[in-house]
């Protein structure tokens, strides 16, 4: 298997020459490389006078979004420009309006264009204040994403992760893009493993408030902190269920960690399994019917999966002496892990019968705790490449890699789920 | 003190001395002074007598403080001991290293030796790897240093144990030499 690899490896480094320009390979063993859609991008008319926007105008956020959602490439203009557009083959462009309104709100009237015809393909106004025109135009870009490929976009989803705040770690949520930040919890004690409830209003996290590892939830509605499973004293490792809102975890017990499946309102448990192993890292299936988690049975971590009901185990990961902290990408096809080779961390995607292995980072320092946003598009992750633990956002074949978080430390992400259920026709939203 | 009580035993026999041996002006004169006198004699050495008890309670009490004091510093040092007593591992190892066992075998004679002392015993990974699986390996290190001890002679119910994974390193930094140093097991010390 290695060896194999290994030659493959090789093989793109004798015959790529782009090799050493790119941080990230994506050494490609089964999956198309991403197929892009060209998008021109027009800067919005300021119809009543210039207007002062936040940390960028509307256009910006939506050549940002386009970029990240790894489906396009943004062809931007000053202006509607046909030759530059028909030479990139962009057919769609991006373009709006904004007024400034007598209460001091703005209308942004959004629009997208077929741009051969210069026909409007759908447009879309909003009446916000100028510090919710990110949100806007993320609900905007969805709107564009599902027009255009008739699949759900992630501009408007959120990610939450651990950043270290005069010391010590809290837990901090924002957008997906790493705007908009808020900080979840202000302890004294570590905070850390953020996960989302379903319906993204709780996060689930870890905190040592009791000097223990000990499962919290916090509501962001109500800002309530409440420890959840409290007769466990030490729990951690936290998965929802992506249909149910139960949540698996790890209890650590006379030295051995265990699984547990516990109710959503963080009430009651039960033990999952009665392995020998210690076992942690838990993770569903996008239909919630399997379940991955890392056991160290053979000497070191290594990635299994078993049935809901804790049957039927099998080892899915089998290169490598360390491989943990496994997520099922939300299309079911793949499953993302971080695997450790010579005190090295990096990210890797199989199959899920732990075939068909594709190493996603590689020569750009740590990289590690990998989430699929909900369309199973992008990873975020957080690594070290330049120099401190960052938050980064990459396709599901490595490529694109764009960090979101500047300063301090960031580290475990997590993807929150889509807000609302799925359009029911392709016309919603359509004026 | 003595030298004080023969001094006031002496002027009161000068007193009644003289009071007799002198002619009366009047007679009722002296004896009211003399009885004066003795009673106020009488007084001091009651005072006296109190003022000793109450100095003896002081002192005893001084001596029980003192005594505290010198438990209390005896009992930081066992602490402070203690709590420096690192138990290091291997990388991804639990397992009780050679010197572990001869550095537990002395906190086991310290917790033997103390009965009051009720520890937690935090268990520590290095900074590499993930949380979650260092939190299983904390947890394992912790309870193999509670086995060694329970093996000891002491009781299970005095040690509770604790996975702190790797959130909580001694030394700050990326190198071998830290990371040695954060795969460990500590003590939390308190008193029943």
């Amino acid at each position: 298997m290695r060896k194999v690899f290994f030659s493959f490896i090789l093989f793109f480094c004798i015959y790529s020459p782009l090799w050493a320009a790119i941080d990230t390979i994506a050494v490609d063993v089964g999956i198309s490389v991403f197929k892009t859609m060209p998008l021109g991008v027009v800067p919005f008319e300021e119809k009543n006078g210039p207007i002062a926007w936040g940390e960028m105008p509307p256009h910006k956020i939506l050549e940002s979004d386009a970029n990240l959602s790894g489906r396009f490439e943004v062809i931007a203009s000053q202006k509607f420009d046909l030759v530059a557009f028909s030479k990139a083959r962009a057919k769609f462009y991006v373009t709006g309006m904004v007024e400034s309104l007598e209460d001091g709100m703005l209308k942004l009237s959004c629009y997208l264009y077929a741009s051969q015809t210069k026909q409007l393909v759908f447009g879309e106004s909003y009446k916000v204040a100028v510090q919710n025109v990110r949100e806007a135009m993320h609900l905007f870009f969805d709107q564009v994403v599902f027009e255009l490929w008739g699949e759900r976009g992630v501009a408007s989803t959120k990610l939450a992760w651990v950043r270290k705040i005069d010391g010590v770690k809290q837990v901090i949520y924002a957008d997906y893009d790493g705007y908009r930040r808020r900080q979840a919890t202000n302890d004294s004690a570590i905070s850390m493993m953020p996960v989302w409830a379903l319906g993204n209003r709780k996060l689930i996290f870890v905190s040592f408030r009791n000097e223990k590892p000990q499962l919290h939830v916090k509501d962001l509605d109500t800002k309530r902190v409440r420890r959840i499973y409290t007769n466990h004293k030490q729990s951690f490792s936290p998965a929802v269920n992506p249909i149910t809102g139960e949540i698996l975890f790890s209890v650590i017990r006379d030295g051995k960690t265990d699984l547990y499946l516990g109710d959503a309102e963080g009430k009651n448990s039960r033990r999952l399994s009665y392995l020998k192993s210690s076992q942690t890292s838990p993770a569903w299936s996008p239909r919630a019917t399997e379940i991955l988690f890392t056991s160290d049975r053979g000497g070191g971590p290594q990635i299994y999966v078993m049935g809901k009901d804790g049957s039927d185990v099998r080892r899915i990961t089998f290169m490598g002496r360390y491989n943990e902290k496994a997520a099922w990408s939300p299309t079911g096809d793949r499953i993302a892990y971080t695997s450790m080779d010579n005190g090295k961390m990096n990210i890797y995607t199989c199959a899920f019968d732990g075939s068909d292995i594709v190493q996603l980072t590689s020569n750009a320092g740590n990289n590690e705790h990998p989430t699929w946003s909900p369309d199973g598009n992008l990873i975020a992750f957080a690594s070290d490449r330049n120099g401190s633990y960052q938050i980064y956002i990459m396709r599901r074949d490595g490529s694109n890699v764009t960090q979101i978080t500047k300063q301090g430390e960031n580290t475990s992400p997590t993807w929150s789920w889509y807000d609302s259920p799925p359009p029911t026709s392709k016309k919603e939203g359509k004026k | 003190m003595k030298t004080m009580n023969w001094f006031l035993a002496g002027a009161c026999t000068f007193l009644l001395f003289t009071a007799c041996s002198n002619p009366p002006p009047a007679e009722t004169d002296p004896a009211p002074k003399a009885k004066k006198t003795a009673i106020r004699v009488e007084n001091t050495s009651k005072e006296d007598s109190l003022a000793a008890a109450e100095r003896a309670r002081l002192e005893a009490e001084r001596l029980a403080a003192e005594k505290l004091e010198a438990d209390r510093a005896r009992l930081e040092e066992m602490i402070n001991q203690l709590m420096s007593d690192d138990v290091y591992f291997e990388f991804d190892r639990f397992e009780l290293t050679e010197k572990a066992r001869e550095l537990l075998a002395q906190v086991g004679d310290m917790l033997k030796a103390e009965e009051r002392f009720i520890v937690t015993v935090e268990g520590h990974t290095d900074a590499r790897g993930t949380e979650d699986y260092n939190m299983t390996l904390g947890g394992k290190r912790a309870m193999k240093v509670k086995e060694f001890l329970v093996a000891y002679g002491i009781s299970s119910d005095r040690m509770e144990t604790v996975s702190y994974g790797k959130e909580k390193p001694k030394v700050e930094g990326a190198s071998e030499d830290a990371y040695s140093q954060n795969r460990r097991a500590n003590f939390r010390v308190k008193i029943k």
